[in-house]
């Protein structure tokens, strides 16, 4: 059965994301299974957390074995994965994309 | 060491993926204030939660107590340990509660324990943290209704390429490009079993071929961990027999008891066996598989250099196999024949009656007219003797 894009009727729970989606907004529907968000029903790709772009998840060599929808949405793109002390990179960006890491009472 | 151990993260800033989960249990933390709701980390096992929930609490000088499952049981047990800190009589600068593997509290087996958490947590004093695999099931509905959820995911496999390839740069040493790529995949997102995997690659007796990926069976695993040149080499193989545990110990006991040991071999090897089994008895009784790690090195004390022992799936010795298997049909309806004749069950016959007749035949005090069958049996049975 295919997914029917409507405007919700009810307020809903995303069945990819979780948000919520509340009454008014469009979403897509199908019986049985429950409500997601259009942008939800897009093919998923991971955002490289050092240049802020796509990861190029169609070609990763790890496509088969990566399930986009569940992992941590955030991963290293093919270029990026060349640079040197890649590890440091990543903590560095990470740093700095999540302030909030650096909290301290 | 274990290299999970070795290079357990120090710090959040030194974890990897889950960037956003971890900045907001950071920013719980510092906006923390009586009455504000708990945490519920959701997530597989292998990706963090207990890790993060240290990391945090040492970050803002909290002092962590650690429950799990099989303490948060009864209502009488999660009084006598959290009163004392829920009270503030607690001896404690800033303590704060870390219940581990939540979703593993049963419903019917606990005695209120889930009702006395749910209470708690609908009015805590302390900052509380609870973690589980999954939220999904009914019971953690009640739960669910009390705390903030932060899901943990998986890690993307190129992530967690970033983080081995620092492990084994951290080493000194390396995997073939191809290695790598079969180590991230087996260890489906979780990076515990992932620097489990490397490590028994990298010290491992296994060339980096493609079988070093297949997990050993049970009789190459028993036969390559007793051919073992080196203890090394014997807990390499023990971690790549990735079967059920019980399996495990059960292949090693059947092996050890078959096997021509002296005595003092035999009692010290049973021993450690029975170590083994206690763990894993425990593991199974209070859900803290976390445990399980444990039992690789309670069974690698089982190698010792030169031992002749070989894998057997049988737990008793051939004599005893051959007997049950083609005597015991045959011994059955005689011990049927016989106790019906002394008014006594077939068991109590053959345990009870059964050698005090063959003595008195052997004796020549009694003499049985049997069929030749019977006949050829007892004589088998009174050589034993």
């Amino acid at each position: 059965m295919s997914w029917i894009k409507l405007k919700m009727k009810f307020p809903g729970n995303c069945l990819v994301c979780n948000e919520k989606i509340n009454a008014g907004e469009s979403g897509l529907w199908q019986k049985g299974t429950g409500v997601k968000h259009e942008k939800c029903s897009e093919p998923a790709e991971l955002k490289c957390i050092l240049c802020g772009g796509p990861a190029g998840c169609a070609t990763c060599e790890f496509q088969d074995d990566c399930d986009l929808e569940t992992v941590s949405q955030l991963c290293i793109c093919k270029s990026c994965m060349e640079k040197k002390d890649i590890f440091s990179l990543y903590q560095k960006s990470a740093k700095k994309k999540f302030p909030l890491l650096n909290l301290r009472p | 060491m274990m290299w999970s151990e070795k290079y357990r993260p120090q710090d959040v800033s030194e974890m990897i993926g889950n960037e956003e989960a971890r900045a907001i249990l950071l920013e719980w933390f510092a906006k923390w204030k009586k009455g504000t709701k708990p945490i519920l980390l959701v997530g597989p096992p292998g990706i963090g939660k207990t890790t993060i929930a240290n990391l945090a609490c040492r970050r803002f000088n909290y002092d962590m107590i650690s429950l799990n499952a099989s303490d948060v049981r009864s209502k009488s047990r999660i009084s006598e340990i959290l009163n004392p800190v829920l009270g503030n009589i607690s001896v404690l600068g800033s303590p704060m509660i870390f219940v581990d593997e939540v979703d593993g509290i049963h419903g019917r087996a606990d005695f209120g324990g889930a009702e006395a958490l749910i209470k708690i947590l609908k009015e805590p004093t302390v900052p509380i943290i609870l973690a589980a695999n999954s939220d999904a099931s009914p019971k953690m509905k009640s739960i669910k209704k009390t705390v903030k959820t932060i899901k943990f995911r998986p890690m993307p496999p190129r992530l967690l390429r970033v983080y081995l390839r620092h492990i084994l740069y951290k080493e000194n040493t390396k995997l073939s490009p191809g290695s790598e790529i079969k180590v991230i995949d087996e260890s489906r997102g979780d990076i515990r079993s992932m620097i489990n995997l490397a490590q028994s690659l990298v010290t491992g007796f296994n060339p980096q071929t493609d079988k070093s990926f297949e997990s050993l069976n049970v009789e190459v695993g028993i036969n390559a961990f007793f051919k073992a040149k080196t203890i090394d080499e014997a807990q390499t193989i023990l971690y790549s027999m990735q079967i059920d545990p019980r399996e495990k110990i059960s292949a090693f006991y059947s092996s050890i008891i078959t096997s021509n040991l002296s005595k003092k071999d035999m009692a010290y090897m049973m021993q450690v066996l029975s170590e083994a089994d206690l763990l894993y008895g425990k593991i199974l009784r209070t859900q803290q598989w976390r445990l399980l790690r444990y039992l690789d090195g309670i069974l690698i004390k089982l190698y010792r250099e030169e031992m002749s022992i070989r894998y057997n799936q049988y737990n008793l010795s051939w004599p005893i196999l051959n007997r049950l298997r083609w005597d015991g049909k045959t011994l059955k309806q005689l011990f049927t024949i016989l106790g019906n004749q002394m008014h006594v069950s077939r068991s109590t016959f053959g345990t009870l009656y059964f050698p005090f007749i063959l003595q008195c035949i052997k004796n020549k005090k009694l003499s049985l007219s049997l069929e030749e069958n019977f006949s050829e049996i007892l004589e088998k049975e009174m050589e034993r003797l």
